[in-house]
């Protein structure tokens, strides 16, 4: 394994069962993803971009194969380890945003640093501060996201991922539910965060325009590895 | 530590705002549990202070704190009776043992020695009390005053005995109708009887032996009166000063009390208010009490109208009573209060009896004011000598003469039936009701044996003694005995009342005898269960085989209702948290259901099972906590209310007796208040665990939706 690579994915094959039937998701992939990369998944429905993602998210273990992150075999991993991965080696995007509702933006930004546990007040204030700055949202501090436009959520949504300052931010379709300006901000705004400290960003996504920005795109069909390029306007055209 | 304490702060945070967010919710599993431990507390509230009138009642009127009676009796104890009436209790041979050894116990303050039983007492006759009358009369003109006032007086009351038994004449005519010819016959002399004081003639021979024709009177037409009754009294026999100075509720209303050592009997004044007194007189009380304590109202209540109309028809118990004198001084006194111009008192005292609410009072004044003195209300008086009878523990019937000194009350249990209606007796005269060896009997007995010329005999020469010196069958042998001189029966009984009524008993003979239970008062009632072990070890030392049981035992039935209440409560209680439980618990896992995503979320950005857990524990205990508190307030607050409105009425007479009182004050019980709060926190824990477990089987891929 290469010393750069964050993620390793190693003849990955995940099986779903439904009912009396079996889905295999994932069909023997193989992958590696390097620190500071902008990498895009990108697929059709169904293709297993989102089972992919969870699986080097941790929120999901192989069912044969070996996925690492960070270093580490997430299928030797106890549960309770894994969310331990998680909280402190991985930041989320979700597609629906799934900021906390009953708490404020702020507090929803400051969540995982709570979690984290370590941090004086004042760090966390000048962190979260910052971060809220950073997404252009400091006068929205006491809002509650049902007051917020949905890009506004999504630019929460990412200052949360980032707070804990995690290797890898995971984003699954995270500009689907907006407009594409809008998702278009949102991209730009990780790809500021991805430039200015290093954080590698993976993220899932149809939308063509939104490949463009990234350092790679690693295509996947019907659970295969269809094939990594690297990004780029011409790339994300191309497919 | 303080990362968990920010943690924690957090997730009271989300837990608190969620219970916001769904008002709805939090207001229906709330309301449960503010309803739950409300009641708890209220009900929790009213019992304890119910359980402390009933120890008031209990321990004030008969009980004592303990009870001490044979451990070889078939029956338990039962101090105001059972469902199959008295209980059957073998006796405290020697009380005066007992009492010694239960005194040397540090915490006895006193012992009072106690027989309950029923008795029947004679309720008086109409003719008994016209009779008396006229004796009075003839024994005053046989003093040599021959008034004016005092032979008309005389005339009167013949003349109204002569109307009575035409009266009772033609009542008896009437019964006869019904009666086959067999017991016509057999009531032949009974009906000569009758006939011969009916006919005119019998009364212008009258003045010429008054006594002896009183003494027919008294002998064969008085018994066939119909309103010769009698009526049952339940009585405790007792060393009466000894129970006045450990029971203080006990006092005399009215009267004096027995003079000490002296043979009587005390009547419950609830007892001579429900029993003796005569019944018109009675129902007005009841209808009066009715309407001004319980605000009921003649006109909207059955009960009420139903007495009136009682009183309306059954003038008669009045009517016998006044004599031609009284009955035109009476007539006089209606019509001019009333005032009506009716001239017949049986109408006027119908319409006397004819009331509602607007003139119910005016004609209770006139009731009392004006018709009253001119009766006898309580056919038995304060003073009277009456014949209590009861059937021995030997199974034949045994009478005692006891003379009435007064009423009595228990302050605080005067409208109370378990109390009121008991009476007090002497203890020598309960033994002898009982069958036990009083000392005049023991005299009497021995009396009688010297006259008959008997012998002690013992078992061993039984055979010997009873065949020695067998007589001839043809020499008819001359028994011994001295007959007595025949004396009028009434005269007899006057003459051993009087003897047995001046005797002294000493203190001693009071206590050295049989007695079916005691009572016994501790220095501090407070400390019943450590001091029924003490008393109950000091017996087993003495190696006395008495059974030792605290008053609620003691109380049989009715010691047991606050124990039964509190089944009751907490059933209801139980069922209501069961209801509240469930509830809850589907509101909760409603709840969990919506909140996959967002649990979903919080375990995919970091958050333990842990703390998803606590999360929804905190919220439902939060709930649980909150209302629950303020159900107890509420609770607390409605006792305060009560308290303040002056308490909850007795309605009833067996209310009564539980509260100790006119009405129930509750006191708020800090038990109650702890057992709410313990309650609600478990229902709500136990309620919020099931979803909070659901939601931690919530995995993070929950939270990854896409449109895969």
């Amino acid at each position: 394994m290469n010393d750069k690579a964050i993620v390793s994915v190693l003849d990955v094959t995940k099986i779903y069962t439904l009912g009396q039937t079996e889905v295999r998701a994932l069909r023997g992939v193989s992958l590696e993803i390097h620190r500071g990369e902008f990498l895009s998944i990108a697929g059709p429905s169904g293709s297993g971009k989102t089972t992919l993602l969870n699986l080097i998210g941790c929120v999901d273990i192989p069912s044969s194969g070996q996925v690492t992150v960070d270093g580490r075999d997430t299928r030797k991993l106890a549960e309770r380890a894994l969310t331990e991965l998680r909280l402190h080696k991985i930041g989320f995007i979700f597609q629906t945003f799934n900021l906390v509702q009953v708490l404020t933006v702020y507090q929803n930004v400051e969540f995982p640093l709570l979690l984290q546990g370590g941090l004086h007040r004042r760090e966390r204030e000048a962190r979260v501060g910052g971060l809220l700055e950073a997404v252009g949202l400091a006068a929205h501090a006491r809002h509650r996201p049902s007051e917020l436009s949905g890009g506004q959520r999504q630019r929460v949504a990412v200052a949360r991922a980032l707070v804990a300052r995690p290797s890898l931010i995971l984003a699954d379709e995270p500009t689907a539910n907006l407009d594409s300006e809008t998702g278009a901000n949102i991209i730009d705004l990780m790809k500021d965060m991805n430039q200015k400290d290093g954080t590698t960003f993976i993220f899932s996504t149809h939308d063509p325009k939104v490949m463009s920005h990234a350092t790679a795109i690693v295509h996947i069909a019907d659970g295969r590895l269809a094939g990594r390029q690297p990004g780029g306007p011409a790339a994300a055209g191309g497919r | 530590m303080r990362a968990w304490v920010r943690t924690n702060r957090i997730l009271v945070q989300i837990a608190f705002r969620n219970l916001f967010v769904s008002k709805a919710r939090t207001l229906i599993v709330g309301g449960i549990i503010l309803v739950g431990a409300m009641l708890v507390v209220l009900g929790g509230s009213l019992l304890d202070s119910i359980d402390q009138g009933m120890r008031g009642s209990v321990q004030g009127s008969l009980a004592g704190q303990l009870q001490v009676y044979s451990a070889r009796s078939k029956d338990e104890l039962a101090l105001y009776g059972s469902m199959t009436g008295e209980p059957q209790l073998e006796p405290i041979e020697d009380f005066a043992a007992v009492k010694h050894v239960l005194e040397q116990v540090p915490e006895v303050k006193a012992v009072v020695p106690m027989g309950i039983d029923q008795a029947m007492i004679a309720t008086g006759n109409d003719f008994d009390v016209a009779l008396e009358k006229i004796r009075a009369d003839v024994r005053g003109r046989q003093a040599g005053d021959e008034s004016p006032a005092l032979v008309a007086q005389y005339e009167a009351h013949k003349a109204h005995l002569a109307s009575m038994i035409r009266q009772l004449n033609e009542e008896l005519a009437q019964a006869r109708v019904i009666v086959d010819e067999a017991l016509i016959k057999e009531r032949a002399q009974e009906q000569a009887d009758l006939d011969r004081a009916s006919a005119p003639a019998f009364w212008k021979d009258f003045d010429q032996d008054p006594l002896a024709s009183l003494e027919f009177l008294e002998n064969r037409i008085a018994p066939q009166s119909l309103s010769n009754g009698f009526t049952f009294i339940r009585y405790v026999g007792t060393d009466l000063d000894a129970y006045a100075r450990a029971f203080q509720r006990f006092h005399v209303v009215e009267g004096t009390p027995v003079p000490k050592g002296q043979r009587g009997i005390l009547l419950g004044k609830l007892y001579a208010e429900d029993w003796l007194k005569l019944k018109a007189a009675r129902r007005l009380d009841l209808i009066k009490e009715a309407r001004d304590l319980r605000h009921r109202h003649i006109d909207k209540d059955e009960e009420l109208r139903q007495w009136v109309k009682e009183s309306q028809g059954q003038t008669r118990g009045i009517l016998l009573q006044l004599d031609p004198l009284q009955a035109a001084e009476a007539t006089r006194r209606l019509e001019q209060a009333l005032p009506s111009k009716e001239p017949d008192l049986k109408q006027l005292l119908v319409e006397l009896f004819t009331s509602d609410d607007s003139n119910f009072e005016r004609h209770y004044d006139i009731f009392y004011r004006e018709l009253a003195p001119l009766l006898q209300l309580y056919s038995v008086r304060i003073g009277d000598t009456i014949t209590v009878k009861a059937a021995s523990k030997s199974g034949y019937m045994s009478s005692v003469n006891l003379k009435v000194y007064g009423l009595v009350e228990w302050r605080g249990l005067e409208r109370s039936t378990a109390a009121g209606m008991m009476s007090l007796m002497d203890l020598l005269s309960w033994r002898e009701l009982y069958g036990y060896m009083t000392p005049e009997k023991a005299a009497e007995i021995a009396a009688l044996k010297k006259n008959a010329g008997a012998q002690d005999v013992s078992r061993e020469n039984a055979e010997a003694e009873l065949f020695r010196d067998v007589p001839p069958p043809d020499q008819a042998r001359t028994l011994p005995v001295k007959i007595e001189a025949p004396t009028f029966a009434g005269a007899a009984a006057r003459k051993a009342l009087a003897a047995a009524a001046g005797r002294v008993s000493s203190q001693d003979e009071i206590e050295e005898g049989v007695a079916l239970n005691a009572a016994v008062i501790l220095r501090d009632p407070t400390r019943v269960k450590e001091s029924r072990l003490s008393v109950d070890r000091a017996l087993k030392a003495a190696h006395l085989d008495l059974k030792v049981v605290d008053w609620q035992k003691a109380a049989g039935m009715l010691g047991q209702f606050v124990s039964l209440a509190r089944i009751i409560l907490f059933t209801a209680v139980f069922f209501i948290f069961s209801v509240a439980l469930v509830i809850i618990n589907n509101a909760m896992v409603m709840a969990t259901l919506q909140r996959v995503l967002e649990i979903g979320t919080l375990r995919a950005i970091g958050a333990q099972k842990r703390f998803v857990l606590f999360m929804l524990l905190i919220e439902t205990g939060v709930v649980g906590v909150a209302f629950g508190a303020l159900g107890a307030l509420l609770g607390a607050a409605a006792v305060g209310l009560i308290r303040l409105a002056g308490g909850i009425p007795a309605v009833n007479d067996q209310l009564y007796f539980f509260f100790a009182g006119p009405s129930l004050m509750p006191h708020l019980g800090a038990t109650s208040l702890a057992i709410a709060l313990v309650i609600v926190l478990l229902v709500s824990v136990a309620s919020g665990l099931y979803p909070a477990l659901i939601a931690t089987r919530v995995t993070p891929l929950e939270a990854m939706q896409s449109d895969e």
